[in-house]
């Protein structure tokens, strides 16, 4: 393993004072942001500090069983939280959600670890958990935004649904169009991340390797992986949240919508 | 000659009370019905129900000897056919939205012919604007008139309409509902109108009245 400086409590401490220049930057504007940001900045080390044990436990003991159940346990809060952000729900979207992150994250992270990098033993948490965290993470926010669509299709040219079953249409032929939207939209931000990836941003994770002392190119490599992969759980992810919602929304007897979530 | 048969139709309010008690629709081609009541008595709670777009407990469907289950709700639509109140278009051309059906797998079987759609633009007196118009030209009576140039491109064997003659001035929506009773006879197809003016209901074949969640026959003579 490549060397890395190793940061002390102290380090940590130091880096307070950064919150620190912000909080006092909203004080000083009166943003009135002071109290939010400071329960934000301890949310986030008290939850990454836990997440380090945990890891680190899940690391020592390195049985399949316990990453597998870890695994698990970041797939239901990728799902809760994917249903949560999204604006409208409907009856039945926890289910959609949970079996569109297990498919999709599924087939993308799995590719990946078991063929691609070829992680051994096949469980390895070193590169297990990162790297379904990521898949995670990013077919998320693809479901969120594909979902989002979807509804606000619906809702917005339900007319147009209904005029196409009343000639005859199947579900499928009435809701294609506003699938198909749905889709692009919960895929462009992978795309656009791929089109300017090195040139405005490094991705985290390759910065996270770099630092650690990953020659560059190999950090590069790992990147490439790690973004087709996302890709490609976006699009599955998008693809099987919209015909599942799909199915839902427009049913055999014409539309169901939700009702709209109070903001 | 079509044979038609839909209902008992059973539609309960929220609060348990019927908006629809068996209802039961049953007309042999060629025929032009139209079916009245006082608003909000259930004259489109009734032909949504008919097409199976809502959660009215329809005990059967049939067309001829055919017999249509739920599953088969989307065929059923494709031969009887609703136009919706307030007479809603695809975002797209006059063009688009008089052909889309005959792309849908249900339509299959059926060749759009410009020509006829031309034909029956000119009856309706939409001749004045393009084919390849945007749609969000129209006014009201305009998209009530190309609903029905909708429907009647379309031919299904059963065709209702919700208030299709809304908006129009009254001589164009006297030829207009002349229009629909002389495809009923051309097409030997079943039209079921719901239309508020009685002058209406007295040129029809069947003049029906749906109150208290039951359908009378109207005695014209």
């Amino acid at each position: 393993m490549a060397h890395y400086i190793e940061l002390t409590p102290f380090d940590l401490f130091l880096a307070i004072g950064l919150i620190v220049i912000a909080a006092s930057i909203s004080a000083a504007l009166k943003l009135g942001l002071t109290r939010s940001l400071s329960l934000a900045a301890t949310r986030c080390m008290l939850q990454l500090g836990a997440m380090g044990f945990i890891l680190k436990k899940i690391f020592q003991i390195n049985t399949p069983v316990l990453v597998l159940a870890w695994l698990l346990v970041m797939l239901i809060f990728a799902a809760r939280e994917a249903v949560r952000r999204s604006k409208t729900k409907y009856r039945g979207i926890n289910l959609d959600a949970l079996a569109t992150m297990t498919v999709s994250s599924l087939v993308a992270g799995g590719l990946v670890t078991q063929m691609v990098i070829n992680v051994q033993p096949w469980y390895d948490p070193q590169y297990l958990i990162p790297i379904f965290g990521m898949v995670f993470g990013n077919s998320l926010n693809g479901i969120c935004l594909c979902l989002d669509r979807l509804t606000e299709y619906v809702r917005s040219r339900g007319n147009e649904i209904e005029l196409m079953l009343t000639f005859g249409a199947t579900r499928a032929e009435a809701i294609r169009d506003g699938a198909r939207q749905a889709v692009r939209t919960g895929m462009i931000p992978i795309i656009n991340n791929m089109t300017v990836a090195g040139i405005v941003s490094l991705p985290g994770m390759m910065t996270g390797q770099i630092v650690a002392g990953a020659s560059p190119i190999q950090a590069v490599a790992y990147q490439i992986v790690i973004m087709f992969m996302i890709a490609a759980a976006n699009a599955l992810g998008s693809m099987s949240i919209a015909a599942l919602a799909g199915r839902r929304l427009v049913t055999d007897f014409g539309l169901k919508l939700p009702p709209m979530e109070k903001t | 000659m079509e044979d038609f048969e839909c209902g008992p139709i059973s539609c309960l309010t929220e609060s348990g009370q019927y908006i629809l008690k068996d209802v039961v629709l049953k007309f042999q081609a060629p025929r032009l019905v139209v079916i009245n009541g006082p608003s909000g008595c259930g004259k489109s709670t009734l032909l949504r129900a008919v097409a199976g777009l809502n959660r009215a407990k329809t005990a059967k469907r049939r067309l001829d000897s055919r017999l249509y289950s739920e599953k088969e709700l989307p065929e059923w639509r494709a031969h009887v056919t609703l136009l919706l109140q307030d007479a809603p278009c695809l975002d797209g051309s006059l063009l688009d939205n008089i052909s889309f059906a005959f792309g849908f797998k249900n339509g299959s079987d059926r060749t759009f012919s410009q020509d006829r759609a031309l034909q029956i633009i000119n009856k309706v007196r939409l001749d004045h604007i393009p084919l390849d118009a945007h749609v969000n030209r129209l006014s009201g009576g305009e998209r009530h008139r190309l609903g029905i140039v909708r429907g009647l491109v379309w031919a299904p064997p059963v065709l209702m309409a919700d208030e299709p003659l809304s908006g129009l001035e009254p001589e164009l929506a006297d030829s207009c509902f002349d229009i629909l009773k002389e495809y009923s006879r051309q097409q030997e197809a079943i039209v079921i109108c719901v239309l508020h003016e009685e002058r209406f209901a007295l040129r029809a074949d069947e003049w029906l009245r749906l109150e208290h969640g039951t359908l009378h026959r109207v005695n014209t003579i």
